[in-house]
């Protein structure tokens, strides 16, 4: 009864014209933005962050937007899924395994229904597990003390690693190289001037838009620019539409789905691509019959609907525990940060109007997608056909004319393309981007626990390990760092064929 | 090989890092942490992780496309900071699209085109329409 109160409270917040029009512009950019080809949710976020700032939009509303255009993304990045057979980003490496054969056999028009559905049923059941989770959560981390928290922020980087294909190590390090980025500047406890190498404008420390833009905007580009990423559009339409029969036939795929996605979305460090891959397995499990990489519905109601799940899935630690579960609900932390908001178990008692407003939004902006994506899909399948060299230079110029409304330096705009540079290199090397984004939105609040842990019990370490919970996680984290290494060691012992 | 070198520059980081916080002062014990602590643990992370690297490489091949492109894309972005606010949002966010959209194989005259309307139309959208100011040029627009 409690959450339906506040529910209702929420959708007071997200019902007034200004949050309407925003959830409505969030979820159609991000379908659109979604559908470019090489561009993902975190890409989308990142472009608008720094237009919300500087736009001054109050905090349930900048929000409202960012949300939108995340799970907005997840129902437009399908589209070049299924039509290029380019997956926008990981998340989406499923959607091509049968989405693209439908496609191919002309049954195009079908496979976008199909798994437009799918992210609606996937979303909208997530914002439901989400309503009612949420709050419980929360409660359970009011009793949270700082050594818990730091337990906690380890053992989600911990999971981290364990979900990289590559090394686990590389995860780390990019783990360290957030936080150190995130050390530039003036340290808030003794007012020392950390890495600053006494330059003024490093004195303010990174700019958490700066740093967004960089890693997902500047570097894109940059990678796009190489020309790796090229397709044809296939045809949608020719084969037939699709009939309520398929939908049906579709349903428990999709229920299974949302199960999985939703609980993998929830847990810290794991995000929508291993969530679709796991739907995707687990449905070829339970009713392959041969036919699926070759154009089954279910091949590709699963992980649409996974992705989804998993997308709204993840922002429940983030709201409930001020811990992102994705990185891209890690730049949405950061959102809330730079607005003074910590998000975490008070979030729901001191700003209702936030928290609520944000989860009511979502069940309108489902909606909203629902009518976008079904008949209107063929106006965002459109935006396939606009050239690369035309829109490739305006997503660069956009995010640095983002920048500069923000931060109204051109100095600035110096530090984001050094950080696209770094992003770049990083990439190449195979050091994964979304540790370090979640580290460096993580440090400040992994830093200020660690040293009022330490304060309270005078210096002495023990103190972490000092609770019951606190425990608990670092065993777990323990368990999340050794398992790889375990793996590792045991593939070694193995013939070099399994070797990456 | 490629991961031994990102290890060795992990453990070099690291090390600059821990050297760093070591000359830190601190005017006053506002707490019994300090800022020296934890720049420390990061940067015993990163040696750590770094040496882990570079004594068990696994294989990266490093792939580039057509990296000539991505550099032009790159020094068009170094220097459009220092043309923004000389020459202003308009003619250096077209001189920036002309450079990228090049890049991206279009040919000049339809580049040239393009640069110039998305210039156009960011500056209205953001600087008219949102009211977020961008710089301006010689010109006044």
């Amino acid at each position: 009864m409690d959450a339906f109160a506040a529910l209702l409270t929420g959708f007071q917040v997200a019902l007034t014209p200004l949050n309407l029009a925003v959830a409505f512009a969030g979820v159609a950019l991000g379908t659109a933005i979604g559908a470019l080809p090489g561009i993902g949710p975190i890409n989308a976020v990142a472009l608008l962050l720094p237009l919300c700032f500087a736009l001054k939009l109050p905090p349930e509303t900048a929000l409202i937007l960012l949300a939108g255009l995340y799970y907005g993304s997840g129902y437009g990045g399908r589209i070049s899924s299924i039509l290029l057979n380019i997956p926008g980003d990981p998340g989406l490496v499923m959607t091509t395994l049968d989405g693209y054969p439908l496609a191919k056999s002309g049954r195009g028009a079908a496979a976008l229904a199909i798994s437009g559905i799918g992210s609606f049923v996937g979303g909208t059941s997530a914002v439901i597990l989400m309503t009612f989770l949420a709050v419980p959560l929360a409660r359970l981390a009011l009793s949270f003390g700082p050594a818990d928290y730091v337990a906690l922020m380890v053992l989600s980087f911990a999971l981290l690693g364990t979900m990289s294909e590559d090394k686990a190590v590389k995860t780390w390090i990019a783990v360290a190289l957030g936080l150190l980025l995130a050390m530039v500047g003036i340290d808030g406890g003794t007012g020392v001037e950390r890495f600053t190498f006494g330059s003024m404008e490093l004195l303010g420390g990174i700019d958490f838009t700066s740093l967004t833009i960089g890693l997902f905007a500047v570097a894109e580009i940059l990678v796009l620019a190489e020309g790796m990423v090229t397709g044809v559009v296939s045809r949608t339409g020719g084969g037939a539409g699709l009939s309520f029969r398929e939908i049906l036939f579709c349903v428990p795929a999709m229920l299974r789905a949302t199960g999985i996605g939703f609980f993998l979305g929830v847990l810290p460090g794991t995000g929508a691509s291993v969530a679709s891959a796991m739907a995707y397995t687990a449905e070829k499990r339970v009713s392959d019959k041969g036919s699926f990489g070759k154009g089954d519905m279910r091949g590709l109601a699963a992980p649409e609907t996974a992705d989804n799940a998993a997308q709204t899935g993840s922002m429940v630690p983030m709201l409930a525990l001020g811990i992102p579960g994705s990185g891209t609900t890690a730049v949405m932390l950061g959102a809330f940060m730079m607005y003074s908001i910590t998000p975490g178990p008070l979030l729901f008692t001191q700003r209702p109007e936030v928290a609520w407003g944000l989860i009511a939004s979502m069940y309108i902006g489902n909606l909203m997608l629902l009518v976008l994506n079904l008949p209107l899909v063929g106006l965002f399948a459109r935006l396939l056909l606009v050239p690369a060299w035309i829109l490739y230079p305006g997503i660069l110029a956009l995010s640095y004319a983002g920048v500069y409304a923000v931060s109204n330096s051109a100095f600035e705009l110096t530090i984001t393309t050094a950080i696209g540079i770094l992003a770049y290199a990083m990439r190449k090397a195979g050091i994964p981007l979304i540790p370090l984004m979640l580290a460096f939105v993580l440090a400040r609040l992994l830093e200020d626990n660690f040293r009022r842990a330490l304060s309270l019990s005078d210096g002495g370490y023990e103190i972490l390990f000092s609770t019951p919970t606190s425990i608990v996680l670092w065993l777990l984290a323990v368990l999340a760092i050794g398992i790889p290494a375990v793996r590792q060691v045991m593939q070694r012992g193995r013939p070099a064929v399994h070797e990456a | 090989m490629v991961d031994r070198l990102v290890g060795l520059i992990s453990i070099l980081l690291g090390a600059g890092a821990i050297w760093h916080a070591q000359t830190l002062h601190v005017p006053f014990a506002a707490d019994p942490v300090g800022p020296r602590v934890f720049p420390t643990v990061i940067g015993a992370v990163l040696i750590l992780a770094g040496g882990i690297l570079a004594a068990r490489p696994g294989k990266v091949e490093l792939e580039f496309g057509t990296w000539q492109r991505a550099l032009a894309v790159l020094v068009a972005s170094l220097i459009y900071p220092l043309l923004l606010l000389p020459l202003g949002f308009i003619l250096a966010t077209a001189l920036l699209c002309f450079a990228g959209s090049l890049a991206f194989h279009a040919r000049p005259l339809p580049a040239a085109v393009s640069a110039v309307a998305t210039a156009v139309v960011f500056f209205v959208l953001l600087d008219k329409l949102l009211d977020l100011p961008l710089p301006r040029g010689p010109l006044g627009i």
